[in-house]
């Protein structure tokens, strides 16, 4: 299967589990989510009434200073942690509705160096750790993982069979999130994706994930890299000490501005190009093409 | 995950300051002098002044419970053990538990001396931190030194085995919900399945900490370490009236238990 096909079947089936009805893409909620983690002499607040609403097929980026609450929003979606207060709505479904479990496995989490978490003796299986674990059909396993490791840019002919730990960081990172892409998650969530990748990586990984957007999966990426940001995801939301501090489109007034100050961010480098050209900046390019494109 | 036994309470109270060596000679010399007097008074005496220690620490109750809880089991355990196998003459038996009350008494005796023994102990482990008591350790056992024991590095071993454990615990977690998230279940199925599940987290847990003592190693080189080198110490240890103190009242404590 050339990488093109791969991508083909990855619009047409991948963010699909083998028998779950419906489009791509899972629609996102939160309304006043909360959580704290116990600590031994007081819990320490997480997260504080978080509520934003991401639709289906959308893109948003989770932003903030380290510690602000990102990761544990993140496994908070999952349901790998329950909020304290506040519900996650998965495809408007909430924890009460039947089906929700099966929603929730159709959400993939990335971790933070996913990497570290390979263990099986060949890619192959290490990929197809989830599939199984959702207990698909052996044929429908082979068919994921091999789609999976395509979409990463890993060809099963020559990957499959690897040892994970014999493959370079980039590629163990790639595998990693085959892993995840293997159990078909129609909404995404990525944890620092980008961290300690080499440039050509790093663009590569930005190739994969925008490939899935434009495939249809929701997409929800903790980074601290605003131009990755700004490349791929078409909404923002700006997390501070555990409260939603910004939620909704991209905002580059001097008021936005001000805001993305305030949370250590600044504006993506196409936007102060574009600010410095005197254009308008919430129509600034979202990649070097794009600006060559306006440019020229 | 985070029950270990008797963990360090970070605090400022009189026994958090003493020294670390002169708070291991004196809770040594108060758990020798326990096991060599058998009465319920010497009992007595030990468990007051541990209790004394207690107080002073600061620690609250709650922090202490959730270390002891676990030990509970071991107590009862004595217990039981004690009251089925001692000697008497039996006032009740069946099969092969027979009662008597030398045997209550000898069960009752040993588990509370299980228990001050214990109290003891922690009062040690929840006012010093481990770096200061491996420091402690390794200056007590200067002296075997000369029989070409390396007790700086024993230390240093042991230090960076305690500095790791709540590391290594943040890192299964993280591991175990990673996999958890992949659809891993650790919790369902029989023994079998359920050390079978398990693989997907020790793989990568080993491979971590493996990396990880290269990486330390690689640094402690780069700074300089040398093993059996002589070393200074950022804060070095003082001992003071306050641990001279310590160790008069623990004498009189220890003399008190063996003569009432």
């Amino acid at each position: 299967m050339s990488g093109r096909e791969a991508l083909a079947g990855a619009a047409s089936d991948m963010p699909r589990g083998p028998d779950a009805p419906g489009a791509a893409g899972m629609s996102l909620s939160c309304a006043e989510v909360s959580f704290s983690y116990e600590e031994a002499r007081a819990p320490i607040p997480a997260l504080c009434d978080v509520s934003f609403e991401l639709r289906a097929a959308g893109s948003l980026a989770l932003m903030g200073a380290s510690g602000s609450g990102k990761s544990t929003l993140l496994q908070v979606i999952r349901g790998l942690d329950a909020p304290e207060s506040g519900a996650v709505l998965l495809d408007g479904a909430g924890p009460a509705d039947a089906g929700y479990a099966a929603l929730r496995r159709e959400v993939g989490l990335v971790f933070q160096a996913p990497e570290l978490q390979l263990f099986a003796a060949t890619a192959r299986d290490d990929v197809a750790f989830g599939p199984r674990r959702l207990g698909w059909p052996e044929a429908q396993v082979t068919a994921a993982v091999d789609t999976a490791l395509d979409v990463v840019g890993l060809p099963p002919e020559h990957f499959a069979e690897r040892h994970p730990y014999a493959l370079s960081g980039g590629e163990q990172r790639r595998l990693a999130l085959a892993g995840v892409l293997s159990m078909r998650p129609r909404l995404l969530l990525l944890d620092e994706p980008f961290v300690s990748l080499d440039p050509g990586t790093r663009r590569r990984l930005v190739g994969i994930l925008a490939r899935l957007k434009d495939a249809g999966v929701t997409l929800l990426l903790a980074t601290h890299d605003v131009d990755l940001a700004w490349a791929l995801c078409d909404e923002l939301l700006v997390l501070n000490e555990g409260r939603v501090a910004a939620a909704g489109p991209w905002d580059f007034s001097p008021a936005g501005g001000r805001l993305l100050a305030a949370n250590r961010l600044r504006e993506p480098f196409f936007v102060a190009l574009w600010q410095r050209l005197g254009r308008d900046p919430q129509r600034a390019p979202r990649s070097a093409a794009e600006a060559a494109e306006a440019l020229l | 995950m985070k029950a270990t036994i008797a963990q360090y309470y970070a605090g400022d109270s009189l026994l958090h300051r003493l020294d670390p060596r002169a708070k291991f000679v004196a809770v040594s010399a108060l758990a020798v002098a326990l096991f060599v007097r058998d009465s319920f008074a010497g009992l007595a005496v030990y468990a007051a002044a541990a209790a004394l220690a207690y107080a002073l620490s600061g620690v609250p109750p709650a922090w202490f419970w959730r270390a002891f809880r676990p030990l509970l089991w071991l107590v009862a355990l004595t217990f039981v053990a004690q009251v089925v196998f001692a000697p008497g003459e039996p006032f009740f038996s069946f099969g092969f538990i027979h009662l008597s009350w030398r045997g209550l008494e000898l069960a009752t005796y040993l588990s509370l001396r299980l228990v001050v023994l214990v109290l003891i102990g922690s009062v040690l482990t929840l006012t010093t931190p481990s770096m200061a008591l491996t420091d402690g350790l390794a200056w007590l056992g200067r002296p075997l030194r000369r029989l070409r024991v390396p007790t700086d590095e024993l230390a240093l071993m042991a230090t960076i085995a305690l500095r790791f454990i709540p590391t290594l615990f943040v890192e299964l977690d993280t591991i175990m919900r990673a996999q958890r998230a992949r659809g891993a279940d650790f919790r369902r199925g029989g023994l079998r399945e359920r050390v079978r599940s398990l693989t997907p987290v020790l793989v990568p847990l080993f491979v971590l900490s493996f990396r990880r003592a290269d990486e330390l190693a690689l640094a402690m080189e780069a700074r300089c370490y040398r093993p059996g080198a002589v070393r200074t110490r950022l804060h070095p240890l003082r001992a003071r009236w306050a641990d001279a103190a310590l160790l008069a009242v623990t004498a009189a404590v220890i003399a008190a238990g063996l003569l009432v």
